[in-house]
């Protein structure tokens, strides 16, 4: 039986997953990042807060390799992935969500797990054509594991509908499904409970749990406090492109600066937020 | 009744011909996303090589041409195929790496006019503006055929051929291979963030995009035995587009039916019809704005095209139906349940094994 973990990339034991130090980026004048530096712990939940405009989804940008990073360096268990191209950084390992979700409108909800895989001997002119068998073998494999991540993620009876069609939070479903089956050892949330019903976000944080019973490390970017405090073993904290803090939530609500930049403006707007 | 059947198998040798373009065209634009304006330049480079290795040295003749191997069919024809895939090489190498969408197009339209001009003017390339003429007709020696059995053979001859090459497009549009083509066209960053080396992968459609487009060329100079820059005007690209987007961007069959609409009963039907009296000519320029409103109307109402492409729905493994289908996971997971559903992963897949 192929474990979800059987499929994780190798990125070093023991240690941090990713460590990302003094990473800089501006867009002209703006210093969107200026000197983030932060570990993210194996196995764990981490979640990157802040105030808007902190520079949380130019992290991940960086980190992923969809932007360049000006100065700093990021390195993936024992990889320096520092300005490394986005695919290599996603074939070794580390998958990503965007804030707003990005599905492969053309394709099916089927097709959008099985094109995940990060390398397929189906993608190869060669095996097509002369090694047929190995094609079908590996297919059949990644269709009952799509299947099943469709069914855990109760998307399984929209499987041949085209991804466009799907609602918003459908939507977000398939594309954390989607990062699920890329097999990642560090997936990337931006802001995943963003833009969804009450129950849905019970559904999500369920998700994310799973992940890390299954060995993923996840560092998802999130505004709402309270899955943050129920899910997340670990918070960073990041204002004005800079680390504030980390620690856990408790240790947060009882720290000053981060009360002041980031907290205090939610505690006061109530709750729910 | 020779005649009659002289225009039928011209029409049928064009509608396969086209049909091998539109293949060409389709898997760089309907399946990869490439927006590929300059496509009509690599089938003169297919037609052009596959011409000028098939005539003899040019010492001694009144045309001007490199190569002259003497080259038998079908060996001239994959020449041309393999040529165009070494423009496409040197193309994307300009172009992929950096540009997209609207921009890609105006930089492939460039260098298709940049192409035209050279092989235009560079008359020790390929003859210059008279293009190459006398190439020899692939068999027609050995079996002893007249030109109007000719016409009936090699019409033949490249319906087998498209046959065969609508099998193997087939079988890559119907791999992961061509599932990774339509995750870049969707979204290439999204394919990028997923593992994807998009550039390979662009890379790798020119190139199957630009052999279609090189043995579609070659099949038109054996065919007609000629071929000169009049026959790949910049704009014949846009036929080519026509054709795929009338008969259905993403589906093979929808490429057959486009071709026999555009390119056979629009383009060449009507060539063999009388010229109106006292208006030589016009019959064409009717043509051409025929195209162009037909084009509108189906970008306009039906963009998907006459047969659009197909849903790709698998087959699901044994016993898959009986296990999952009614047990669709609609209820909220907890939170605080979350490694019952770890679990259930696992199991599942022992129960599909079984």
């Amino acid at each position: 039986m192929m474990t979800y973990q059987d499929t994780v990339a190798p990125t070093g034991v023991g240690g941090p997953i990713l460590r990302c130090d003094g990473i800089t980026k501006a867009f002209g004048g703006v210093n969107a990042v200026n000197g983030a530096t932060f570990e993210v712990p194996r196995n764990k939940i981490t979640a990157l807060i802040g105030p808007n405009g902190a520079g949380k989804t130019t992290v991940v940008n960086l980190l992923s390799g969809a932007m360049k990073i000006d100065s700093g360096k990021v390195q993936l268990g024992t990889t320096d992935i520092t300005n490394l191209e986005r695919y290599k950084i996603a074939r070794l390992g580390l998958m990503r969500t965007f804030q707003l979700s990005r599905e492969l409108g053309g394709l099916t909800v089927l097709e959008n797990l099985l094109v995940a895989p990060k390398v397929q001997a189906g993608e190869s002119l060669f095996n097509i054509f002369f090694r047929p068998r190995l094609l079908k073998r590996e297919e059949r494999q990644n269709l009952e594991r799509a299947l099943d991540i469709l069914q855990t993620y109760g998307l399984y009876d929209l499987r041949d509908n085209r991804a466009r069609e799907l609602s918003g939070g459908q939507k977000k479903l398939l594309e954390i499904s989607r990062g699920v089956m890329a097999a990642p050892s560090l997936f990337l949330l931006d802001e995943p409970m963003a833009g969804v019903n009450p129950a849905l976000i019970e559904r999500i944080g369920g998700y994310i749990l799973d992940m890390k019973a299954q060995g993923v490390t996840v560092l998802m970017i999130e505004h709402n406090l309270n899955v943050v405090e129920r899910i997340c073993d670990n918070v960073i904290v990041l204002a004005e492109g800079r680390t504030l803090a980390t620690g856990t939530m408790k240790e947060l609500r009882e720290n000053k600066e981060v009360v002041t930049a980031y907290l205090g403006e939610i505690i006061n707007a109530g709750p729910g937020h | 009744m020779a005649q009659f059947w002289f225009y039928v198998f011209t029409l049928v040798f064009f509608l396969f011909d086209y049909f091998i373009l539109a293949m060409g065209l389709n898997i760089q634009y309907g399946e990869t996303g490439i927006l590929n304006f300059a496509y009509i330049g690599f089938v003169a480079i297919g037609a052009y090589v596959t011409g000028a290795v098939s005539l003899p040295n040019s010492v001694g003749t009144a045309q001007q041409y490199i190569f002259g191997f003497n080259m038998p069919f079908p060996f001239s024809l994959l020449a041309g195929g393999v040529a165009s895939m070494l423009l496409a090489v040197v193309v994307a190498a300009i172009t992929l790496r950096r540009l997209r969408t609207d921009y890609l197009a105006m930089v492939l339209i460039s260098l298709s006019l940049v192409l035209y001009d050279v092989i235009n003017n560079y008359v020790r390339l390929f003859n210059g503006a008279d293009g190459l003429y006398n190439v020899p007709q692939p068999m027609a020696g050995v079996l002893h055929l007249t030109s109007n059995a000719f016409v009936v053979f090699f019409a033949c001859v490249t319906g087998v051929i498209s046959l065969i090459m609508w099998a193997g497009m087939s079988r890559i549009t119907r791999s992961p291979l061509g599932r990774t083509f339509r995750a870049i066209r969707d979204d290439p960053d999204v394919a990028s963030a997923l593992g994807k080396g998009v550039f390979r992968y662009q890379l790798t459609s020119m190139l199957i995009g630009s052999f279609y487009a090189g043995i579609g060329g070659g099949l038109l100079i054996q065919f007609g035995g000629s071929f000169n820059p009049t026959a790949w005007l910049p704009g014949e690209t846009f036929v080519v587009f026509a054709v795929i987007i009338v008969g259905g961007v993403g589906n093979n069959v929808g490429l057959l039916m486009g071709a026999l609409l555009v390119e056979t009963l629009l383009i060449h039907l009507p060539a063999f019809l009388p010229d109106i009296p006292g208006h030589p000519g016009l019959i064409e320029y009717i043509d051409a704005m025929v195209i162009g409103v037909m084009l509108m109307v189906m970008l306009w109402f039906r963009p998907q095209g006459i047969i659009p492409e197909k849903i790709r729905r698998f087959a699901l493994p044994v016993g898959e139906l009986l296990n999952r289908d009614g047990h669709s996971v609609e209820a909220p997971v907890e939170v605080a349940s979350t490694v019952t559903s770890a679990t259930s992963i696992g199991e599942t897949h022992e129960g599909n094994q079984g």
